[in-house]
């Protein structure tokens, strides 16, 4: 074999990713690098954007296969896990070891702000239509109301696959900047007098009772909305590993190290659906913009209702709470409780707002069950339901 | 399309009200038949018996051997004069 210097040099210099290197992924390396600067400085919501933001950058690195759809990549395996709903909802169940139902069920009327909350989702559903998005997108687009991560990306990856990367990012974006978005609107919302309305001490509930509520409440949601079940259905098992104690190692298991690693999979493959290809479009800004929308109006959605409820109950609920209702588990509450001790020191909001911030969890999950009643791949169970969106699109017209 | 859009988000409201509402009903009838029991306290511990006057002397006694032998003293060199119980 005849061996020459110059040919060997241009073909090792025509094998690099440079040689590949086109314009869109260099601005999606630039994203990546911002993502990585947001987590790593301005810790915003680092476990989550970290990941994202280094699997973005290897996904646009040229010729090294690792973007969600290169085809034995290996984020193409870990893509496998979101495109077959498993890593969300073992996110769920992670987050169900996780949660305390005691709040909720010592006042469970909070779970209707966690209902008023997901105005944030269909208002922005309603937006996203008008900026000419179809109805399966924009409810994948809306969801990003709910401040749920796993639940935006599961519905992303049933209803729009196309749109995960943007939709993934700004409901994680916008998650963490729950602290600045939300006090300005509650503080909109309430009088100085509201704010300082102390509550009365949530009452002690039985073990039983907690027992038995993610038992009972997964029967009864998954019967009426059997799209929910693969979200709920982890969510609550989570939680029974947690209150039944009799699992100590499984609660230990899914509230620690399996969560993480689920995580970072999550994470991974995240990153790497946004190529160039599927990012660089109009439609991401417009995503962004309805994100940051949806973010607001379901902060005001559980305020208004929280001043309603404030009002019935004579002024024994503090509207600030209501704010909790958009999942964001537990930022959210502590919001409640920061811009509550703003106007005094010694209001203790927190508990009271862990209860419609768990209801938001339940809520988003509900929401996203009835999207996918509505449009999803329907089975067999679901084909009754499937009639509904041609009866509603057809009483539109 | 936007009137489709308004009608699934009432739907869609009106159902998630309803399944959380059923929820409510489910908690108030759990909390209802399995209230809360506060737990029964842990039995006091026994107070220990305070020394008799026999018992003081013993353990006056006792304790001043052990100085001695600590401090490396004879025990007619010092006196214990007070022990305050606790």
């Amino acid at each position: 074999m005849e061996f020459s210097l110059t040919d060997s040099i241009a073909r090792i210099a025509g094998s690099t990713g440079f040689t590949a290197l086109g314009g869109g992924q260099v601005v999606m390396i630039l994203v990546s690098l911002t993502l990585l600067y947001l987590a790593i400085w301005k810790k915003f919501e680092p476990l989550l954007l970290l990941p994202i933001g280094f699997g973005c950058m290897l996904a646009n690195l040229p010729l090294s296969h690792m973007a969600y759809d290169a085809e034995g990549g290996l984020f193409n395996l870990f893509y496998w896990g979101v495109k077959h709903e498993v890593l969300p909802p073992l996110i769920f169940m992670g987050v169900g070891a996780l949660t305390d139902f005691g709040p909720l069920l010592a006042n469970p009327y909070t779970l209707l702000l966690g209902a008023a909350a997901q105005i944030g989702v269909y208002t922005t559903l309603i937006g996203a239509v008008v900026l000419g998005f179809n109805l399966q997108e924009a409810s994948a687009i809306g969801i990003i109301g709910g401040a749920d991560g796993p639940t935006s990306i599961f519905l992303a990856t049933k209803l729009a696959p196309h749109l995960l990367g943007p939709i993934a990012v700004a409901a994680y974006s916008y998650m963490s900047l729950v602290p600045l978005i939300q006090p300005p609107i509650m503080r909109f919302f309430t009088t100085p007098e509201e704010r300082k309305i102390r509550m009365a001490q949530l009452k002690p509930i039985s073990q039983n009772v907690k027992i038995l509520f993610p038992v009972a409440s997964t029967i009864l949601c998954v019967l009426m909305l059997p799209g929910v079940a693969p979200l709920l259905g982890m969510f609550m098992i989570g939680n029974l590993f947690r209150e039944s104690g009799v699992t100590g190692r499984l609660h230990d298991t899914a509230q620690t190290h399996l969560i993480n690693i689920v995580t970072i999979l999550l994470a991974l493959s995240v990153g790497s659906s946004m190529t160039a290809e599927s990012f660089l479009t109009f439609n991401t800004i417009k995503i962004i913009i309805l994100g940051l929308l949806a973010f607001m109006m379901a902060t005001a959605g559980g305020m208004v209702f929280g001043k309603i409820m404030c009002k019935l109950s004579g002024g024994k609920v503090n509207p600030l709470i209501g704010s909790a209702g958009v999942s964001a588990v537990p930022m959210a509450a502590r919001v409640s409780q920061k811009v509550g001790s703003e106007e005094d020191h010694s209001n203790f909001l927190l508990m009271h707002a862990m209860g419609p911030n768990v209801a938001g969890v339940i809520g988003s999950a509900v929401a996203a069950g009835v999207f996918l009643s509505l449009f999803g791949d329907v089975s067999a169970g679901h084909a009754v339901l499937d009639a509904v969106p041609e009866f509603l699109l057809a009483s539109a017209q | 399309m936007v009137m489709a859009s308004v009608w699934v988000s009432i739907l869609a409201m009106s159902v998630i009200f309803l399944v959380l509402s059923v929820l409510i009903g489910v908690i108030k009838v759990l909390v209802h038949f399995m209230p809360y029991v506060e737990p029964p306290a842990p039995p006091a511990k026994p107070k220990a018996a305070a020394p008799s006057a026999g018992d003081e002397s013993e353990l006056i006694a006792a304790v001043h051997a052990v100085l001695a032998h600590h401090l490396g003293k004879s025990p007619q060199d010092f006196s214990i004069t007070k022990i305050n119980p606790r």
